[in-house]
């Protein structure tokens, strides 16, 4: 079973998609798309049926509301249909003054404890009614940045077991850059799959380990534009092989 | 002796935590570690205590945020309650806290200020930790394990008491190990996961000054309200217009007549909030075409109320065949001998000989006045709980 990451030549690559209920690693540095594939896994999610939860360190779950909005049309449905859950770990850190009624409010990246309860109290209202669903979190390198990696790794173990268990397909992202190699390496370990991204001079280029079957295991070229990534490098099609 | 005020635990910690002990609430990394804690440090600053609260995940500002969930206003412990402020200088922001660990990375910097706090503080402070997992995370895990001992043993030599949440990660084992050798008490939480999650559970798995190790309750969170032991089942039968319907009224909080099936099954649902108890009770109709679903729900239930009209002797025989029944369920039980304010009104004792109830428990209530039913209410969850874990699951 493979479920759509929502970018149509990622998907061909990956043979159809990401295996349902497992976890990948999405790596790449600032602003080259992460965010772009982020968004539309959500989507795709969404338009298959699959509820979706947001972890989020980095920007208030308004901003994230507003930008899904952008992507796909029917966004502000599918959350007033309780298909939206999202776990704020940003807003009340920097003293915004939120509220919603799909939001639980975690005040500190530190606060791994609560982000753990917050999480899995969400995966089972949504494992009682939906036989998966997906979760993003953005970002653990906020996370390692506010304690240490052996930490994160330990939380890691429990919220990406939990998250198989309770039918989640998730995407956890790092940024490139923000840490020693040793750390990175730690992290894949508890990853079924690891969706890289660089910029090679002024190429950018995508690549995938594990994930599955996949097409091709080397850096295709990409170029990013609004809300969607266009896979240009070549690789061959053997879906018919 | 210092209470944690968490229902049931001070009694199977042989009266709460005495003066110079440490007590770690070790936590399963699916629940919440902070709820314990603050309830112990709520429960003492209620009781008039000094308490030091000393928060190393999240910032200050929360805690009042926290208090007010569980419906406790921290403004009237002004004085008492007293902050170290752990998180601040972590993410570099300033504190207005009385106290502030200056190198959080650091454990000599908890030392140097719990030492601070001492010397200030008067004796018998309760001092509570969220969290000690956050400590090691943060000072490293031997480190901060060797400096939380001395923490304990000065906090000890000034009669106080400190109590930790900690969530038990996937720590390697010698650090497990070692972490249930420095404290003098653990108490265990975990989820209870059936269909849904049902609520969580505490057991006591160390008390080295000795109290009921092995120990289980059952419970649940609740904002507000805090923690509560929780009692997913008791059902209340009797003969037809013993008074089961007064009865259930007179002691829940919330009470629904559930109808299903049109009117030939009426089942009858109210929620008892009491003395630290959150209990579901259910009543059946005592007609005789009820008895399959007495049957039914007697079965799954983790208490039963048998609730008899003290007044109608004839109906003794048909008391003595349920409470036969019951018995063969080994399901916990009390008598309710009701209507005790009708002429003729049998005894509590002359109801146990007629009807051959032994030693059972049998309370004395008049439902239409409110009289007993409380006392018949805790009676039977006293006896849920002397089963050990018999309330979980």
């Amino acid at each position: 079973m493979l479920v759509k990451t929502g970018i149509d030549r990622l998907d061909e690559l990956l043979k159809g998609g990401i295996p349902a209920v497992t976890n990948t690693l999405l790596y790449a540095p600032p602003f080259i798309g992460k965010e772009t594939i982020l968004k539309n896994f959500v989507s795709s999610g969404l338009d298959e049926g699959e509820p979706v939860i947001f972890v989020l360190t980095d920007k208030s779950f308004s901003e994230m509301r507003e930008e899904m909005r952008g992507v796909n049309s029917n966004f502000l449905d599918y959350e007033n249909e309780g298909k939206v859950k999202y776990i704020d770990v940003y807003s009340k850190g920097v003293e915004l003054q939120e509220e919603g009624q799909n939001v639980v409010f975690v005040d500190s990246p530190i606060n791994r404890e609560r982000i753990t309860a917050s999480i899995i109290s969400t995966e089972r209202e949504f494992s009682k009614k939906y036989e998966r669903h997906r979760l993003v979190f953005d970002s653990i390198s906020t996370l390692i940045v506010y304690s240490d990696a052996k930490a994160v790794f330990r939380f890691l173990q429990v919220v990406s077991g939990t998250c198989k268990r309770l039918g989640a397909t998730s995407i956890f992202s790092m940024t490139r850059g923000m840490h020693e190699e040793i750390e990175v390496q730690t992290i894949k370990h508890l990853m079924d799959g690891v969706i890289e991204m660089r910029e090679e001079g002024s190429r950018m280029q995508i690549r995938v380990q594990g994930c599955g079957e996949v097409v091709s295991r080397n850096w295709i070229d990409y170029v990013l534009e609004k809300d969607q990534i266009k896979l240009t490098g070549a690789f061959r099609m053997s879906r018919v092989a | 002796m210092i209470e944690t005020g968490i229902p049931k635990m001070d009694e199977y910690l042989g009266g709460g935590i005495p003066e110079g002990k440490s007590l770690l609430f070790y936590t399963s990394p699916e629940v919440e570690e902070s709820n314990m804690g603050i309830h112990v440090l709520h429960h003492n600053l209620e009781k008039g205590k000094n308490c030091v609260y000393v928060v190393s995940k999240s910032s200050p500002k929360q805690i009042e945020q926290s208090f007010r969930e569980f419906g406790w206003d921290i403004k009237k412990y002004e004085g008492r309650l007293h902050i170290v402020d752990g998180y601040s200088r972590l993410i570099g922001a300033p504190s207005d806290e009385e106290y502030v660990i200056l190198e959080p990375h650091d454990i000599l910097s908890y030392e140097d200020v719990m030492d601070e706090v001492m010397e200030t503080l008067s004796e018998n402070t309760v001092f509570v930790f969220d969290s000690l997992s956050t400590i090691m995370d943060l000072c490293g895990e031997r480190e901060a394990l060797q400096g939380i001992s001395r923490i304990n043993e000065a906090i000890g030599r000034k009669g106080g008491v400190a109590v930790y949440d900690f969530t038990a990660w996937p720590y390697k084992e010698s650090i497990i190990y070692r972490i249930k050798r420095v404290f003098d008490g653990i108490v265990e939480i975990n989820p209870i996961v059936g269909e849904t999650l049902m609520g969580q559970k505490y057991t006591i798995s160390k008390v080295d000054w000795g109290g009921k190790e092995g120990k289980s309750v059952m419970f649940r969170i609740y904002r507000p309200g805090g923690v509560k032991i929780y009692i997913p089942k008791i059902v209340v039968m009797g003969p037809f217009r013993s008074g089961k319907t007064t009865f259930i009224k007179a002691i829940s909080q919330r009470f629904t007549s559930v109808d299903r099936l049109g009117a030939t099954v009426a089942i009858e649902h109210g929620t008892v909030d009491h003395g630290g108890y959150r209990a579901e009770i259910f009543g059946i109709p005592g007609q005789a075409r009820f008895s399959p679903l007495v049957e039914k729900l007697g079965l799954s239930a983790t208490g039963i109320m048998l609730v008899v009209d003290s007044s109608k002797r004839e109906e003794m025989g048909e008391v003595s065949r349920m409470l036969e029944n019951i018995r063969s369920k080994n399901t916990p039980y009390v008598i309710v001998a009701n209507k005790q304010d009708l002429p003729g009104a049998m005894s509590d004792y002359e109801i146990k000989e007629v009807i051959g109830a032994g030693d059972a428990t049998i309370v004395k209530t008049v439902a239409t006045e409110g009289r007993g039913v409380m006392e018949a209410f805790l009676a039977l969850a006293e006896k849920i709980l002397e089963g050990g874990d018999s309330n979980v699951g």
